[in-house]
């Protein structure tokens, strides 16, 4: 992880921390940025096909003032629509800037930075005509800025400067072409959308339901209380001290009103190239920590359930080489961002990144945890962590009398350590992820809680008692709930029996290794 | 919204998130609605825009029968010119000083577009002469266009090339009109308001400069 990420990630707990306080982990707007930005286009969409049937390219300003003077619908939807923008572009800079921190930004993810970044362009430049349109002071602003840059390219043989000198007006034609950009552009953000999930499976678009109604409520209330603001009419005989300006749009300007327009374009160009290159820049060699997943094929039973729980579709099933009649899985290492999910989905623990497959899990515990739980008087309960857990929870948890298991992802624990560590001894195993749309493999905690409860492959056994078992979240500055979840499952564990310690040698796993003759047969 | 058992807890943290809530909304309002500075409240500023056509300054000469036979039926031009675009000087002084002189040439790589002024310059408030001139720095001896050889109508125009030779004609007189005059001055006592913008333009058709506002 580089400098620049590891302070943006720190600088992003702090604020997730913050938010999780006031809106705990399942409603923090920061966990779902991307889907926010995603539910602000589909407002921006809806609430812009009604602003369009009033609007009239023949005099703006009036069309747009008679809509904000309308207190029925006319004002809110406009206000409405003017907020999601600004909203938008803030929940995208901020999934970028998680995907960044989160080193989620290179490899198997470069297309979706890429595409994100574009998209975000294209919506701030479809952002840009909007308040063009509305031809208040500020619009005529963005308007002398922006053209003012286009200008300084070798495109055009008259600067398009001249048609806001006020002699003649500016042509509806400007207007035509303005409403038509703000119309087309939003359009191929769709496309530019689907590109920016093609890489994953099952993407969520949408906020979680409750959220994105109570979203919309609280901008809609917003938008009757404090209607958006609305400039005077453009004047291009007039020189204004100010424009009542959208800070989130405007940011540029500052700039570029005391610099030529050639060194605007280069910042610009800076910027974009850099955040262009950001896959290559933050690449790193794909191993360690980092290499992508890998198959036995002799533990292979062609089961296909890993396939369909790769967050990145990553793992295909493929005809096998030998004489057995099932298929084998694939799994393509351009596409794995070895979040080691797969490892946790095969009961014969035939997949999964070097170092962290299931039979790398269960050696683990049998060489190191239960010799930990068992060496003192009283076995402590077990506490397995993302090995993202904020450092405060894993020391609290420790003093609290836990022994710390660490994995990568709470979607790589094997249910079989849950079992070998209970049949070792511990007296309860509680499971931390992180909340469900923080983690960096995207679907850990669903899959972990489908594969406890649910009996998703690799399931844990019926024979585990479920009441020593327990999943919870672990999300920056809820210390508090941390630690409440483990109270309370300690004190459900105090009122159960003592648990027996079965020899970890008799435990009998799932699956073992099917025995292969030598010459490839299965015997 | 976490749900803390205790009524009171659960009541506080309900309290603090709507707070939040309508913190993060109002700053969203602010930030779409901050006063940016633009211009000092004493700004008076004068544009100068205008878009027209250089002077083409050309030799032009008549073609013999045998050059034009020599064309193709739709490429016989009767007279032939050859010559650039004139360019030229704009001088803006404000009370006696001079606050701009550049040269102006007509768009394009080889200026042969319209060529095009847009100036913003801020001066103090106030009663200020304005004077403006636009002069063709090319000699007029230079130009041979005005005294162009008349294209000769002959009998081999017939059908859709009939008349051809006066539509010639007109064309070349046409463009000689719509170019710029040789010389454009504005001299007059203009009264800058703070906050306001006075527009110098070319009127084409009165053929001059003119100060406009609103």
């Amino acid at each position: 992880m580089s400098r620049t990420e590891r302070a943006l990630d720190r600088v992003l707990r702090f604020l997730d921390a913050f938010a999780n306080r006031f809106w705990g982990w399942r409603w923090n707007p920061l966990y779902q940025s991307g889907t926010i930005a995603a539910a602000m286009l589909l407002v921006l969409l809806i609430s812009g096909v009604y602003l369009l049937l009033f609007y009239r390219v023949s005099d703006p300003s009036a069309s747009v003032a008679a809509l904000a003077a309308d207190p029925w619908l006319g004002s809110w939807i406009r206000s409405l629509h003017r907020y999601a923008t600004d909203i938008f572009v803030l929940a995208a800079v901020v999934h970028a800037v998680r995907m960044f921190a989160q080193s989620r930004s290179w490899g198997r993810r470069s297309l979706a930075w890429v595409s994100g970044l574009v998209l975000l362009g294209v919506g701030i430049a479809s952002g840009w005509t909007g308040f063009v349109m509305a031809w208040d002071s500020f619009g005529r602003r963005l308007a002398l800025d922006g053209i003012r840059l286009f200008d300084a390219l070798p495109i055009f043989s008259e600067p398009l400067s001249r048609i806001f000198a006020g002699d003649p007006p500016v042509p509806s034609a400007f207007f035509f072409v303005t409403t038509f950009l703000h119309i087309a552009l939003p359009l191929t953000m769709g496309a530019g959308l689907w590109i920016h999930v093609s890489r994953v499976a099952r993407p969520v678009l949408l906020p979680p339901r409750r959220m994105l109604w109570t979203l919309v409520g609280a901008l809609l209330l917003l938008s009757i209380v404090l209607p958006a603001a609305l400039g005077d009419p453009a004047d291009a005989f007039s020189l204004p001290t100010s424009t009542p300006a959208s800070l989130i749009f405007a940011w540029w300007l500052p700039l570029s009103e005391r610099v030529a327009a050639p060194v605007t374009w280069f910042v610009f160009a800076i910027v974009a190239l850099g955040g262009l290159l950001v896959p290559r820049l933050t690449r790193r060699p794909r191993e360690g920590a980092l290499a992508p997943s890998v198959v036995d094929p002799a533990l292979c039973t062609g089961c296909n359930q890993c396939p369909q729980d790769c967050p990145w579709e990553a793992i295909t099933m493929v005809p096998r080489t030998d004489d057995r009649p099932t298929l084998v899985a694939l799994v393509d290492p351009a596409k794995c961002v070895s979040c080691g999910i797969c490892a946790a989905s095969c009961a014969p623990m035939g997949v999964g990144p070097p170092g962290r497959t299931g039979r790398n899990q269960l050696a683990a515990v049998r060489s190191t945890i239960l010799p930990a739980i068992t060496a003192g008087a009283e076995t402590p309960i077990v506490a397995v962590l993302c090995s993202r857990a904020p450092a405060r929870h894993v020391d609290a948890l420790r003093m609290r009398g836990a022994y710390i298991h660490t994995v990568s992802c709470a979607g790589n624990l094997h249910t079989s350590v849950i079992e070998i560590a209970l049949r070792g001894g511990a007296p309860g195993v509680i499971v931390y992820g992180c909340p469900p749309r923080d983690c960096v493999g995207r679907e850990g905690p669903k899959w972990l809680h489908e594969r406890v409860y649910d009996d998703r492959e690799a399931e844990l056994q019926a024979r585990v008692d479920r009441r020593r078992v327990r999943i919870a979240t672990a999300a920056p500055g809820d210390l508090g709930g941390v630690l409440a979840s483990f109270g309370a499952f300690a004190s459900d564990l105090a009122s159960l029996a003592q648990p027996s310690r079965v020899a970890v040698e008799e435990v009998e796993l799932e699956c073992e290794t099917i025995p292969v003759a030598a010459d490839g047969d299965v015997e | 919204m976490k749900t803390p058992s205790h009524p009171v807890r659960w009541l506080a943290t309900a309290v603090a998130t709507a707070v939040a809530t309508a913190a993060a909304l109002w700053l969203v309002a602010r930030a779409s609605a901050v006063a940016l500075p633009w211009h000092a409240s004493d700004a008076t500023r004068i544009r100068l825009s205008w878009s027209a056509r250089p002077e083409r300054i050309e030799t032009c000469r008549a073609l013999t029968a045998e050059e034009i036979a020599k064309e193709p039926p739709h490429m016989r031009r009767r007279v032939e010119c050859t010559g650039t675009f004139a360019t030229y000087l704009l001088h803006v002084a404000s009370d006696g000083r001079v606050i701009d002189e550049r040269i102006v040439k007509g768009g394009g790589l080889r200026n042969d577009r319209p060529m095009y002024l847009l100036a913003d310059y801020d001066l103090a408030a106030g009663e200020r002469r304005i004077r403006v001139t636009f002069t063709r720095r090319e000699k007029s001896d230079d130009d041979s266009a005005a005294t162009a050889p008349r294209a000769m109508s002959i009998g081999a125009d017939s059908g859709i090339f009939s008349g051809r030779a006066e539509r010639e004609d007109e064309e070349r007189a046409r463009r000689r009109s719509a170019a710029v005059p040789p010389v454009l001055e504005l001299d007059t006592l203009l009264t800058l308001t703070p906050g306001r913008v006075r527009l110098i333009t070319f009127d084409a058709e009165a053929r001059q400069l003119v100060v406009r506002q609103r």
